[in-house]
């Protein structure tokens, strides 16, 4: 087996401490960072989300597999901040909107976007509109994701919606949305570019939206 | 009652449907569907926010809660099991104020200045969650014990209810009877699933801390409460949207022995077992026929694989369900006939043989018109009958 298809199995199985390692030795015999990010971290994010899909996986599953990918990251940060790697996956601004604490959901899309080699700006929980509009112009993101858990918070995403608009940022930045009781619908009527039901769908609507 | 023209007009439909259908009291009736017997009309449970019941007391003129309770037809009464005498809760600097388990809660407000403003108690601080072994959390100072409790007025406050309503023995939110949540508020609900997957000698330690205390405290309640006890509820949230949280491998390893537990206890005691969970719990409901449980609530259907005719077809015979009305577009973004079409289906496909309690799938949310709550207890009055 491939010393890359080795990682992508470590991450996969939320292997954090041999994901690590076999990242430092991989770096060590002069792979690429490119190279390893795609086939090593992303093919184990991947495989771990169609286990999930397929209901062969679960959410403890899910996190132990993002913290693998994440700690493997870490090791190669310094490589990729020399390179080109943040700017064709893109900066993501994710937050929980205002009047709303629930942060798993969203935190487990932001450990699969790093994961999966995105540059996340995790804003936290409880965020007023005024800040995502902030902090998207300063990181100039490429995505806002925003996420909530009860009904009467998510109509907070239509007001940032509309903030965007107004602000005249709206075509500059792909939303996406997503939560408990978010759907396509609530997605199509607020008008946001799109709406993912789980982490791993989240990573991939993240790098078609971008495509 | 307020005695206004205005209320007489709006209580005129529900009063109407009650008169021509209730041939039994609610505790009959309740009792009859939770045997799987067809009583007069489905029996009714309620689950809202304390906003909703403020405006449904506006709207159709009641002067509390038990008014609004008894006009719709509201056929549960909850029992909140014995009051708290142990410490006084710990208030901190913050604003948090310590729980049962010693996790500090703070009130969060939403929708500011808006019709749906209400007010959630979040966790803000979980002690266990930084802890590295079992020594450590076997340490922890504030595991609750059930001497915390005053037993002496469960009997009476059931009573009250007698022989009118039906009571149901579910405890307050934060101290049900339960494995996974207090283990989420204890050590946060991140680590939770990270030990679940990683550190399971973290996750039996914290379990049986929680289950010995429950083990523990049921008995004593169930004693005290006597024959005034009609059911008793648990819940845990098992289910995402979109499927079961864990594997049915990892319930059965982690939670079987304990949920078989409890519902054996409250047995003995001559009480069926309800048992509430949030989102798809499809492929564990086998599970929990085996291991005792009576009902299922309150069943989500914009859940995948909640489908209440799905369910009742599948395991209508072992099971009983409360709930099946949906809180996540129907009722807070839906019409009014929206709202009557989906109590007319949950209606038609589960109310044969008995089996199943009305019910929202969680609290009705004060993003909720109250024409759609009006439209919601006009339906179940006019298709539950039997």
């Amino acid at each position: 087996m491939s010393t890359l298809k080795k990682l992508s199995e470590y991450v996969e199985k939320g292997k954090s401490k041999e994901a690590r390692a076999l990242t430092q030795k991989l770096l060590g015999d002069n792979i690429s960072a490119d190279k390893i990010v795609h086939e090593g971290i992303i093919a184990g994010l991947d495989a771990i989300g169609e286990k999930f899909a397929a209901f062969a996986a679960f959410v403890p599953e899910l996190m132990v597999a993002a913290i693998a990918a994440q700690e493997s990251l870490e090791v190669l940060r310094p490589k990729m901040t020399q390179g080109t790697l943040h700017k064709t996956l893109g900066t993501v601004v994710i937050g929980t909107v205002e009047g709303d604490v629930h942060d798993v959901g969203k935190n487990i899309v932001a450990m699969m976007l790093t994961g999966g080699g995105f540059n996340v700006i995790d804003l936290g929980v409880d965020v007023p509109p005024a800040k995502f509009l902030k902090e998207v112009q300063y990181h100039e993101a490429e995505i806002l994701a925003l996420s909530s858990l009860y009904t009467p918070t998510r109509l907070a995403m239509r007001d940032i919606m509309e903030a965007l608009k107004t602000e005249g940022l709206r075509n500059k930045i792909k939303v996406m949305v997503g939560g408990a009781p978010i759907d396509q619908a609530f997605c199509d009527l607020i008008g946001a570019d799109g709406y993912a039901p789980d982490a791993p769908q989240a990573v991939k609507l993240a790098r078609s939206l971008l495509a | 009652m307020k005695d206004d023209e205005i209320y007489k007009d709006r209580r005129y439909r529900i009063n109407e449907l009650r008169e021509k259908n209730e041939k039994m009291t609610s505790r009959e009736r309740a009792l009859k569907a939770i045997n799987f017997e067809e009583p007069d009309r489905i029996p009714i449970d309620n689950w809202m926010v304390p906003e909703i019941k403020k405006r449904c007391m506006d709207y159709w003129g009641c002067e509390n809660e038990e008014e609004l309770l008894a006009f719709l037809g509201v056929d549960v009464r909850d029992n909140y099991g014995p009051s708290y005498v142990g410490q006084e809760f710990k208030k901190f600097d913050d604003g948090t104020v310590a729980d049962l388990w010693g996790v500090r809660r703070k009130i969060v407000t939403y929708g500011k200045g808006t019709f749906h403003e209400g007010t959630f108690k979040e966790v803000a601080w979980s002690p266990l969650e930084h802890m590295t072994g079992v020594e450590e959390i076997n340490a922890y100072e504030a595991w609750p014990t059930p001497d915390w409790w005053d037993y002496s007025k469960v009997k009476e406050e059931c009573a009250y209810w007698h022989p009118e309503y039906f009571v149901l023995n579910k405890g307050d939110r934060l101290d049900r009877t339960a494995q996974l949540k207090p283990m989420m508020y204890l050590r946060g609900i991140q680590q939770t699933f990270i030990d679940l997957a990683v550190n399971p000698d973290i996750v039996e330690c914290i379990r049986d801390h929680v289950v010995n205390y429950f083990l523990e405290y049921n008995p004593k309640v169930f004693e005290a409460g006597g024959d005034e006890i009609d059911m008793f509820m648990m819940g845990d949230d098992m289910g995402g949207q979109r499927g079961p949280l864990i594997s049915v491998e990892m319930w059965r390893r982690y939670f079987r022995d304990a949920f078989r537990k409890y519902c054996d206890i409250a047995h003995k005691y001559g009480l069926k077992v309800m048992y509430h969970t949030c989102g798809d719990v499809y492929q564990l409901i086998p599970e929990f026929i085996e291991n005792g449980l009576d009902c299922l609530q309150s069943l989500q259907p914009q859940a995948t694989n909640m489908d209440i005719k799905r369910l009742k077809q599948k395991f209508g015979k072992d099971l009983s369900f409360q709930g099946g009305m949906d809180i996540q577009q129907v009722l807070p973004l839906g019409t009014p006939e929206d709202v009557r079409k989906m109590v007319k289906y949950a209606a038609e496909n589960a109310k044969r043989g008995g089996g199943y309690i009305f019910g929202t799938a969680h609290n009705i949310q004060a993003d909720t018109h109250i024409e759609n709550v009006a439209a919601l207890f006009e339906a179940y009055h006019e298709y539950g009958v039997y």
